[in-house]
């Protein structure tokens, strides 16, 4: 049939065929990487509309959808399904210019439409803010939309791009064809992995999407095996049965440094931890004296605490600000004194220590909580340990139910202003009581559109908030992952503030010698 | 004979109704079951929501009947954190939880039967004391703790088995024995009394008046006829198994129904809680029902003693 | 634990010895559960340090025969610095105060119902018969796990569930007693006499029952603290930082690979010997007091 064919040229050809299948094969075999997940995944974490204002989905989304802007690496706010973005002088309106020929899983490719849609069925963390405060979603052209807004909103980005997940783009008529359940059982997004299959509480399979804008991932499967028993994870990335393990702690990230073969990749999220003193502003309680609460603050041993826990990864911090945010004031380093720490009990007129009721914490970091009611019992101050579990404790927290003190933490994204929106400043979600003047400083910053001045209004605000010790900040916690041998670039530490492995596209594996 | 079939049946559905009345009462036991019925972290409207949408505010009768209308259709509610049905959930873990009781099981007959029949045999003996010693400590030692003892053995400071997890057989060994060591135990107790019966039994009697060996009368005649009570408790047992696994497969990581369990406490979600405990109880007393038939099926004074 | 309609397998009619422990009076385990009680009341005096506090620069330091560990921490320390000599002997009044609590509920619900239940007959019966069958079809950690996600974990309400869940062991072995004493002389003579049934069931059956309702109580011991550390394991037991064995076997797990054997073996044979001990004693006991509960 085709000229000048002859035998030798066709056994050529097939050989080569059949040594370039096994190749292919054999990369394909090797090219999956598993990731031991420590948390069960929740099919919520694959819709963005259904972000509650927590990390964990984006483990998840970071692999399976994308947005108009997300922290990349060296970018906190990179673009990525916009190509740019402008704000109009009077600050009302943010015009977007979208990336052109970016294709969902299924074939479609990305519209105005599609932004549009995802901003409107967002009903996640702080929806009800961005709802408020945006006029209209105006779609200019087939690639540009146009968000209006109803007053001049300095925050609008870190909101739409950051806090939340409206900024994460589904297709709108694959959603609207299947429906919101099947949306979540057969999720389509625009992220470098697609949906193979979801067993619940078992494993989530992807597989690498080939037309991924940025480009196509290396790895070409991509699963996440669910093992929320630490020592299970760890014993499964001994023996070789998954790549990488999520959140190993204390004495077991101990025994990965002492394994061959394996390493640790501490990251340092953005999730200060604190205690909380919800009753300082009760003039009948301990609490109301601000000398006790620095007492508080100098008795905790965080260095210890961090040696013990986190192998000395955690960042110790004198702020309750996440250190990477927008805005962040530096406090002077925290201190451990527990004599002083004593003396100024005894100023207060509780000299021989005294009982101090409750200590509640979400009981996934219980540890830290033992370690911290030791330090608080040699200063004299005597509490009982409640954990809770992390939603009860959230909602318990959320509705003013608890006292004495409150072990808190939060890794929601941000900047400083609505971090003390939601923690310092009246009103907030998990505000107990208020300082008019933190107040006053809060609501000058949101009407400030210059920048200076509005940087100068939050760091004396954040300053207050030091002095007044409304918290006693304890640390960012550093997420301690395990990675295996194959893994050559496991994505964990490449994107500032984020714990989980990210960019996806970027994971590689060792190749055979 | 099909009187007692249908009496039996009956009595199966009067507990199957008392189950079902005994975990719907419990639910409302706090007064509010919404707060158990609605997803940790809701807002009032949430649960308000939910107060219409399971019929809260409803005569109470008229709750125990939708109650048990979703069951019987199949729908034992939906969890919140996976946002699947529980039945579903429930059968994707059942194979797991299924092969670590048939290991389980097949170990505590392994040992149960020959020490019980070493025991029956030699009694008053050595091997019947170490049998009780045994039995003893298939009481005494809670399985969990079996379980954590082997992991020290076998993966610490052996290296042999891996601690925990399931993929391969070498997962399933240890889960399996200390699920099944108590049970071992147990089977021993009722082969040793069963064998003891049959042998002091006329029937075995004649068979040595008859001058047969020893051996011949323990292994073909008394053997067989002892078995039968251990082969009945030992099927109800496996149901019971699958129950009660929820330690060990917590302890081992171990992918079934009881994980299920602790993952719905862990979660605060209580479908799953509710499911698995109905679906549990109602097997068992279907299991019941089930031999009990067989046995009458098999042994007619079984029939007319009741 | 597990459950059968079967007809109870009779005990040997083939002679001579019985299964259980002879005539020798079980000193040794009740040597060892006098201990425990011992050391449960005095926790206070005997513990050498404070079982909730702890150093977590002296965190997992092995008992102290082995390399590193010290006579100041005799069985070593956990993963937050706490001693676990003092926490095992604080563990111990938790075990106690909640085994014998939830025994003692449990008995006292079960003999009561089935004294009412055996005497009484009729529909009293059967109803109280038809809800033990269907409860103790239901496995009791399961039904303790599921009452506890209801309504929260605490002492108070474990023991609560406990005495909840084992009572119907309790009401089936009371209840066939009291049928067989039915029939004796001095009940026919009591309700000839003219006594009412309360009378006699208090006065006539109930005396009469202690003894195997006492038997029936050693051995439930064993039984309801294994559930009650199966319950701690799992998280929802008698909650932290009350120190209590079934908590710690939780915590040590996570030790366990690494090595620090003693933050699971410990608690475990500490477990093992009270719940042995109760056994062998309930076992002696029944064969003294009452050898016709051998059935159990």
């Amino acid at each position: 049939m085709f000229p000048h064919t002859t035998r030798r040229g066709v056994l050529g050809l097939a050989a080569a065929s059949v040594l370039g299948s096994e190749a292919r094969s054999a990369a394909a075999a090797d090219s999956h990487i598993t990731i031991a997940s420590h948390v069960s995944l929740a099919p919520t974490w694959f819709d963005p509309a259904e972000t509650a204002g927590i990390i964990t989905p984006f483990l998840l989304m970071y692999a399976m959808h994308d947005a108009i802007a997300k922290a990349m690496p060296g970018n906190q706010m990179a673009p990525c399904l916009a190509e740019s973005w402008t704000t109009t002088p009077d600050g009302l309106a943010y015009d977007f210019v979208l990336r052109p020929d970016v294709k969902f899983h299924n074939g479609e490719t990305m519209t105005a439409d599609d932004v549009k849609f995802s901003f409107e069925r967002y009903r996640g963390a702080s929806h009800d803010v961005m709802k408020e405060r945006v006029a209209a979603v105006e779609i200019t052209d087939k690639l540009r939309v146009r968000f209006r807004l109803k007053a001049p909103w300095p925050d609008f980005m870190t909101f739409y791009a950051a806090a939340s997940g409206a900024g994460w783009i589904v297709p709108k008529k694959y959603v609207e064809q299947v429906g919101e359940d099947a949306f979540k059982k057969a999720p389509v997004g625009a992220g470098p992995y697609k949906f193979v299959s979801f067993t619940p509480g078992v494993e989530l399979v992807l597989e690498a999407f080939e037309g991924y804008w940025r480009k196509a991932p290396s790895v070409k499967r991509l699963s996440f095996r669910v093992i929320p028993d630490e020592s299970t994870r760890l014993a499964a990335l001994q023996r070789g049965e998954v790549d990488m393990a999520l959140s190993i702690r204390g004495e077991l990230a101990d025994e990965v440094t002492r394994t061959p073969g394996l390493s640790l990749k501490p990251t340092v999220g953005s999730a200060p931890y604190w205690i909380y003193f919800p009753e300082q502003w009760d003039p009948k309680s301990p609490w109301h004296d601000v000398r006790v609460r620095q007492a508080v603050n100098l008795a905790i041993d965080r260095e210890t605490m961090n040696e013990a826990l986190t192998l000395g990864h955690s960042h110790l911090t004198g702020s309750v600000f996440p250190e990477n945010f927008d805005f962040y004031w530096q406090p002077p380093a925290p201190v451990h004194d527990p004599a002083r720490a004593m003396q100024l009990l005894k100023e207060a007129g509780l000299g021989g220590g005294f009982d101090a009721g409750d200590y509640h914490c979400d009981s996934a970091y219980s540890n830290m909580a033992e370690v911290a009611l030791n330090n608080l019992r040699e200063v004299g101050i005597r509490v009982q340990l409640r954990p809770l579990e992390r939603a009860a404790f959230f909602k318990a927290y959320a509705e003013r139910k608890l006292k004495n003190l409150i072990q808190g933490a939060s890794g929601a994204f941000g900047n400083a202003a609505t971090r003390a929106e939601a923690f310092v400043v009246k009103g907030g979600t998990y505000v107990y009581g208020n300082y008019p003047d933190i107040d006053t400083l809060f609501a000058q910053q949101a009407r400030e559109m210059d920048r200076a001045k509005r940087t100068d209004l939050l760091h004396r605000l954040q300053q207050a908030v030091h002095e007044k010790t409304i918290y006693a900040p304890i640390w960012q916690l550093s997420f301690i992952s395990a990675v295996g041998p194959r893994v050559e670039q496991s994505g964990l530490g490449l994107i500032k503030g984020f714990v989980y492995p990210a960019p996806y596209e970027e994971l590689t594996l060792k190749t055979r010698t | 004979m099909k009187q007692y079939i249908v009496r039996r049946i009956g009595y199966s559905f009067l507990s199957l109704f008392l189950l079902s009345l005994t975990i719907f009462l419990f639910v409302r036991l706090t007064g509010d079951p919404a707060s158990l019925l609605v997803e940790p972290g809701a807002s009032e409207a949430d649960m308000q929501a939910i107060r219409v949408q399971f019929g809260l505010d409803q005569p109470l009768w008229v709750q125990y009947w939708h109650f048990i209308a979703s069951f019987v259709s199949g729908d034992l509610g939906q969890s919140f954190y996976y946002r699947t049905p529980v039945l579903d959930l429930y059968f994707q873990r059942l194979p797991n939880s299924l092969i670590l009781a048939a290991t389980a099981m097949t170990f505590s007959l392994l040992i149960g039967i020959p020490s019980g029949i070493l025991a029956a045999v030699r009694v008053g003996k050595f091997w019947d004391n170490a049998g009780k010693v045994f039995a003893l400590m298939g009481l005494s030692l809670p399985s969990f703790w079996v379980g954590l003892v082997l992991i020290l053995f076998f993966s610490v400071y052996l290296g042999w088995l891996p601690s925990s997890g399931s993929g391969t057989i070498w997962h399933l060994l240890m889960p399996a024995f200390a699920l099944g060591w108590y049970f071992a135990a147990a089977h021993m107790r009722l082969t040793r009394s069963s064998m003891l019966e049959v042998l002091g039994s006329e029937y075995v009697k004649l068979a040595r008046l008859k001058g047969l060996p020893e051996a011949m009368v323990i292994g073909k005649h008394a053997f067989k006829n002892a078995l039968i009570p251990v082969i009945t408790l030992a099927g109800i047992n496996l149901v019971v198994m699958i129950n009660v696994a929820v330690v060990v497969e917590t302890v081992f990581a171990w992918p079934g129904i009881g994980r299920l369990l602790y993952e719905g406490i862990t979660f605060r979600d209580f479908p799953i809680v509710q499911g698995v405990v109905v679906i549990g109880g109602a097997m068992i007393v279907m299991v019941n029902l089930f031999v009990d038939i067989l046995y009458a099926l098999i042994d007619p004074r079984i029939r007319l003693e009741s | 634990m597990s459950v059968t309609t079967l007809p109870a397998v009779a005990e040997a009619q083939y002679r001579p010895a019985a299964f259980w422990r002879g005539e020798g009076f079980p000193l040794i385990p009740v040597l060892i559960l006098l201990l425990i009680a011992f050391v449960a009341i005095f926790a206070d005096f005997l513990a050498p340090h404070d079982p909730q506090v702890g150093s977590l620069a002296r965190r997992f330091r092995p008992p102290a025969w082995q390399q590193g560990g010290s006579m100041q921490y005799l069985l070593g320390t956990d993963h937050v610095g706490r001693d676990v000599l003092s926490r095992l002997i604080f563990g111990a009044r938790v075990s106690m105060i909640v085994g014998l609590a939830a025994v003692l509920v449990a008995g006292t619900i079960g003999t009561l119902l089935g004294i009412v239940s055996g005497y009484l007959g009729g529909w009293v019966d059967q109803v109280i018969m038809r809800v033990t069958d269907t409860w103790l079809a239901l496995p009791a950690l399961t039904f303790a796990i599921f009452l506890a996600a209801i309504v929260g974990p605490s002492e108070l309400n474990i023991i609560v569930i406990l005495g909840g869940v084992y009572w119907t062991r309790y009401a089936r072995v009371i209840r066939g007693e009291v049928l067989s004493l039915k029939e004796r002389e001095f009940v026919r003579l009591a309700i000839v006499a003219g006594c009412s049934r309360r009378v006699i069931m208090w006065r006539h059956i109930l005396p009469n029952v202690i003894n195997s309702a006492i038997v029936l109580a050693t051995l439930m011991l064993g039984v309801v603290i294994v559930t009650e550390a199966s319950l701690s394991f799992l998280g929802v037991g008698v909650p932290p930082p009350k120190p209590a064995w079934g908590l710690m076997l939780a915590d040590g797990k996570k030790g366990l690979m690494v090595g620090y054997w003693w933050l699971t073996v410990l608690p475990g044979l500490c477990i093992m010997l009270m719940v042995l001990s109760a056994n062998l004693l309930g076992d002696w006991l029944r064969v003294k007091l009452d050898p016709q509960l051998r059935q159990l």
